[in-house]
């Protein structure tokens, strides 16, 4: 049980409204961060899918010179499209187990 | 978690897909703000394997793991607003995985997010010939159909090798996150 | 094997703002005692809660959250603010605006001399008084032992009465 004073300690700390404006600004800022976090994902599929790329163009280049440099470089191309493939599926089975597990 | 598998694991030579993409699938490349599209068959698998190190135990590994694989093919889908494709669109995949040869492991479903999780094994005469994966949620749509033997389980402990982010079990987010989350904030 | 979640009604990071904005910048102004600047806070603790807001399970767990994350962000402004060289807040004059209309001589001082306590208990008295939070929900928030806050309390409300008394009569 609170007494008088407590009581008047509350009175002191009724809750306040923050200025009209504030959650609109709030929302604004949520959509800019939310547009920075997407970039920066698509900033790293970037990076995975600009290694392939890479491996692509300098492909291009070798295929001129010989075979033996041309399958090499499809090879690492191969090797990196097999890394981004089992990068995305090792992450969401990550995720799966960690739905399962969670529960 | 253990996938629950068949024991015994053998491979057995196979057509290159196993689950036919649909074609419906195409469609929403043009709606989707991000599109992976990964096809690798055996003979890529193969080339890919022959510039993965016997030396470098991660790429060892990887290397075991994929020897006898015919076919590893990934679609994924970010959109940047909900709605931007439906359930039908994944129906026709999934008419396909319900036929006697597979078996659903895994289903995870939260209909407050909206998000599914499901896992299919495929298995003949007893041994493990495919795997194929459904994740959606909202925003994204990803499906992934591996041809061979494979267990699901390792490939997602690759998670924190090869650059492969892993995936902290306890909050759902790599490990590598934002260092101004403060941990008291939980 | 499947697991499902029944779908309640749907619950939105717009109408959670709108129901806790009060208490949010409530807690973050009674400690700082600037506007601008505990709607600078506030702002923050909607952005961390917006980047989270598909772990929260309840209502309630949003709720003790947001405390918890308002109380923590508000001492670490201060802190910052005193690390550059700022004028500490507690000095600041309470707004004129912000006054009751009954008693409110009584409130402006309490909430003067509340300002002029450590972070720590300031916080614990704001939680308490403003959010009617118990001693032990006030710990689990401000990550210390139940008998600190408690004995934060105690100090605090005893020199409150005493100099509240001494300055205005006795108005218990």
């Amino acid at each position: 049980m609170m007494d008088d004073f407590e009581k008047q300690l509350q009175g002191a700390f009724q809750r306040k409204e923050p200025s009209p404006f504030f959650e609109a600004r709030v929302l604004g800022a949520v959509k800019r961060q939310a547009r920075e976090r997407r970039a920066s994902v698509r900033m790293r599929w970037a990076t995975a899918v600009a290694a392939v790329l890479i491996a692509v163009v300098g492909s291009a280049w070798q295929h001129q010179r010989s075979e033996r440099a041309r399958e090499d470089s499809a090879g690492k191309e191969a090797k990196a499209r097999l890394e981004l493939a089992l990068r995305i599926t090792s992450v969401k089975l990550q995720k799966i187990s960690q739905k399962v597990e969670g529960i | 978690m253990k996938f629950a598998i068949p024991a015994l694991l053998v491979v057995l030579p196979l057509a290159a897909q196993d689950v036919k993409m649909p074609a419906n699938l195409d469609r929403l490349e043009a709606k989707a703000s991000e599109v992976v599209n990964v096809q690798l068959d055996g003979a890529l698998i193969q080339l890919a394997s022959r510039f993965l190190s016997d030396k470098d135990p991660d790429e060892a590994n990887v290397k075991r793991l994929v020897g006898g694989l015919k076919g590893i093919y990934v679609k994924s889908f970010e959109f940047e607003e909900k709605g931007q494709y439906s359930p039908s669109d994944v129906e026709e995949l999934r008419a396909q995985l319900r036929s006697p040869a597979w078996a659903r492991i895994v289903g995870a479903s939260s209909k407050k997010k909206g998000e599914n999780s499901e896992i299919y094994l495929k298995t003949e005469g007893g041994q493990i010939t495919g795997l194929a994966i459904i994740v959606t949620d909202p925003k994204e749509l990803t499906i992934i159909n591996i041809v061979g033997s494979i267990r699901p389980e390792d490939i997602r402990d690759l998670g924190g090798h090869m650059g492969i982010p892993k995936i902290d079990i306890g909050n759902g987010k790599p490990d590598n996150k934002d260092k101004k989350d403060k941990e008291d904030d939980k | 094997m499947q697991q499902s979640e029944d779908a309640a009604e749907p619950r939105t990071f717009a109408s959670v703002l709108r129901a806790q904005q009060s208490m949010v910048f409530s807690v973050a102004y009674h400690f700082l005692r600037d506007r601008a600047s505990a709607e600078e806070v506030a702002q923050d603790v909607f952005l961390q809660l917006h980047k989270r807001f598909d772990e929260f399970e309840s209502d309630a767990h949003i709720s003790f959250w947001l405390r918890k994350v308002a109380s923590n962000r508000s001492i670490d402004y201060v802190r910052k603010r005193k690390s550059q060289g700022a004028v500490g807040l507690e000095d600041a004059p309470v707004p004129s605006v912000d006054v009751q209309p009954a008693d409110h001589f009584l409130n402006r001082r309490l909430q003067v001399l509340i300002g002029s306590l450590p972070e720590k208990p300031r916080m614990v008295m704001i939680l308490r008084y403003q959010e009617d939070m118990m001693p032990e929900e006030i710990a689990s928030a401000l990550d210390m032992p139940v008998r600190t806050v408690k004995s934060h309390l105690q100090r605090s409300l005893a020199m409150l009465r005493e100099k509240i008394d001494r300055s205005m009569g006795d108005v218990r």
